[in-house]
């Protein structure tokens, strides 16, 4: 009997995320969120730069705080996309067509994650010549944008997945963008603790348990205080998990649970 | 005997003690060391060794450059370096702490000098120095930033006016 070898079908995600960056960068939000993101590091690094309070910041309090801030906004910028790839097609009424390609439901998914990501990507691309400006001269660039792109991505990997989770089951974008926001400042919250709440065994937890406060509490060792990177590295733990954690739970919900009206599981 | 007494008693009200005679100045540090932009206090303590009370009486905050070449506007350093004290009694003392902004890199000396309202024509108490050591950080040198800060978003800017312009080109008049 002679075998039929059979073509192994092409994975699909691919073609999803190309499909994604078309819509995200040539005629979506990508561009304009990456103008506005831009202004927003263009004023920080200027005030930093010139303002005389502000200039009071050892140069690499001034990178570090420029880092941070880039890496908060391009995780939220990741948040923002991915909150709206679900629901946003739902609410469009372009995800039964999308449903009905043969596409499964995990590479629609992975297709649309990957999609949401490239907008860290940028984010990461434009924050390197401002890096650059603000630490030249006391040997800070490699590590900051080396340690700027590894916390970035993973909390980038965290909220996109979190964002996509949310959209999974929103039945409207409007909830989506409102819930995942929600849960963001949550996040953020405790950065603006008193300095004194955030010390002692339970600050400290707190500040590990938050991916965000973790990751950014990391990225000041290595910036500011030049540790080595082995020696905080415990703080990394955080965002490791719940860019796993949630990245993992994302795949799943999407492969499962993608309805045409949204809606929790059931 | 009592005409001494009086004599003295007379003089006493016409010509009061200088303020040195009775009030001392004291630092609770003589050393500060910091880096530049930092903010740091020190507390000065005003003593009446007299037996009267001692009142209208000013404390000043001073700083001088101990080297030459560093100009020094001491206003930079504390916006708040008057104080006029409250009447000090015989025996009693009062403390006032000093905030400082070091706005300079270098040595410096600080001091306090207490003095009467009056302006009577006497020296005034001073206390010991303090001597602030700033050391200069490294800030950023902003040299270069505006070019920069405008360039990236303007170039973003022209990127998204290019790629809008070639897709309504793409997709023809009618689109």
């Amino acid at each position: 009997m002679a075998s039929v070898a059979r073509a192994r079908p092409r994975p699909a995600w691919p073609i999803v995320a190309g499909q994604e960056l078309r819509d995200l960068w040539l005629g979506g939000r990508g561009l304009p969120l990456s103008l506005a993101f831009s202004a927003l590091l263009s004023i920080l690094s200027y005030l930093v730069a010139t303002n005389r309070s502000l200039n009071f910041l050892e140069q690499h309090e001034s990178v570090n705080l420029t880092l941070q801030v880039a890496i908060a906004v391009g995780a939220m910028l990741t948040l923002l996309a991915a909150a709206d790839a679900l629901s946003g097609e739902r609410e469009r009424g372009t995800l039964e067509t999308l449903l009905l390609t043969p596409v499964s439901r995990l590479e629609l998914t992975i297709g649309k994650l990957l999609g949401a990501l490239t907008l860290w990507v940028a984010a990461l691309l434009i924050t390197m010549p401002y890096i650059w400006f603000l630490g030249r001269g006391i040997g800070i660039v490699g590590d900051a944008l080396a340690v700027g792109a590894l916390v970035g991505s993973l909390l980038a990997v965290f909220l996109a997945s979190l964002g996509l989770l949310v959209s999974v089951f929103a039945g409207s974008n409007r909830v989506s963008l409102s819930l995942s926001l929600l849960v963001l400042l949550a996040l953020f919250a405790p950065t603006q603790f008193p300095a004194g709440a955030q010390q002692g065994w339970a600050g400290e937890l707190l500040q590990r348990l938050n991916p965000l406060t973790a990751g950014e509490h990391y990225v000041g060792k290595i910036v500011v205080d030049r540790h080595p990177w082995s020696d905080d590295v415990s703080w990394l733990a955080s965002p490791l998990v719940a860019a796993v954690v949630f990245g993992l739970a994302a795949l799943v919900a999407g492969a499962r649970f993608i309805r045409l009206d949204g809606g929790p599981p059931g | 005997m009592r005409r001494v007494l009086v004599l003295a008693a007379v003089a006493a009200i016409a010509f009061p003690a200088p303020v040195a005679a009775a009030v001392s100045v004291a630092v609770d540090r003589t050393t500060i060391t910091r880096a530049i932009g930092h903010t740091f206090s020190f507390r000065s303590t005003i003593t009446n060794h007299g037996s009267a009370p001692a009142a209208s009486l000013v404390a000043h905050l001073n700083v001088v450059s101990l080297h030459g070449g560093t100009y020094v506007d001491p206003e930079d350093w504390s916006s708040h370096r008057t104080r006029y004290l409250a009447p000090i009694p015989g025996g009693g003392s009062t403390t006032i702490e000093w905030r400082m902004q070091a706005v300079n890199s270098g040595d410096f000396g600080v001091y306090v000098a207490v003095l009467p309202q009056s302006g009577a024509p006497q020296p005034p108490v001073t206390s010991p120095t303090v001597r602030v050591e700033v050391a200069k950080r490294r800030t950023l040198d902003s040299g270069g930033i505006l070019p920069l800060a405008l360039g990236m978003p303007l170039a973003l800017g022209l990127l998204m006016l290019g790629l809008r312009l070639s897709r309504r080109q793409a997709d023809g008049p009618g689109a």
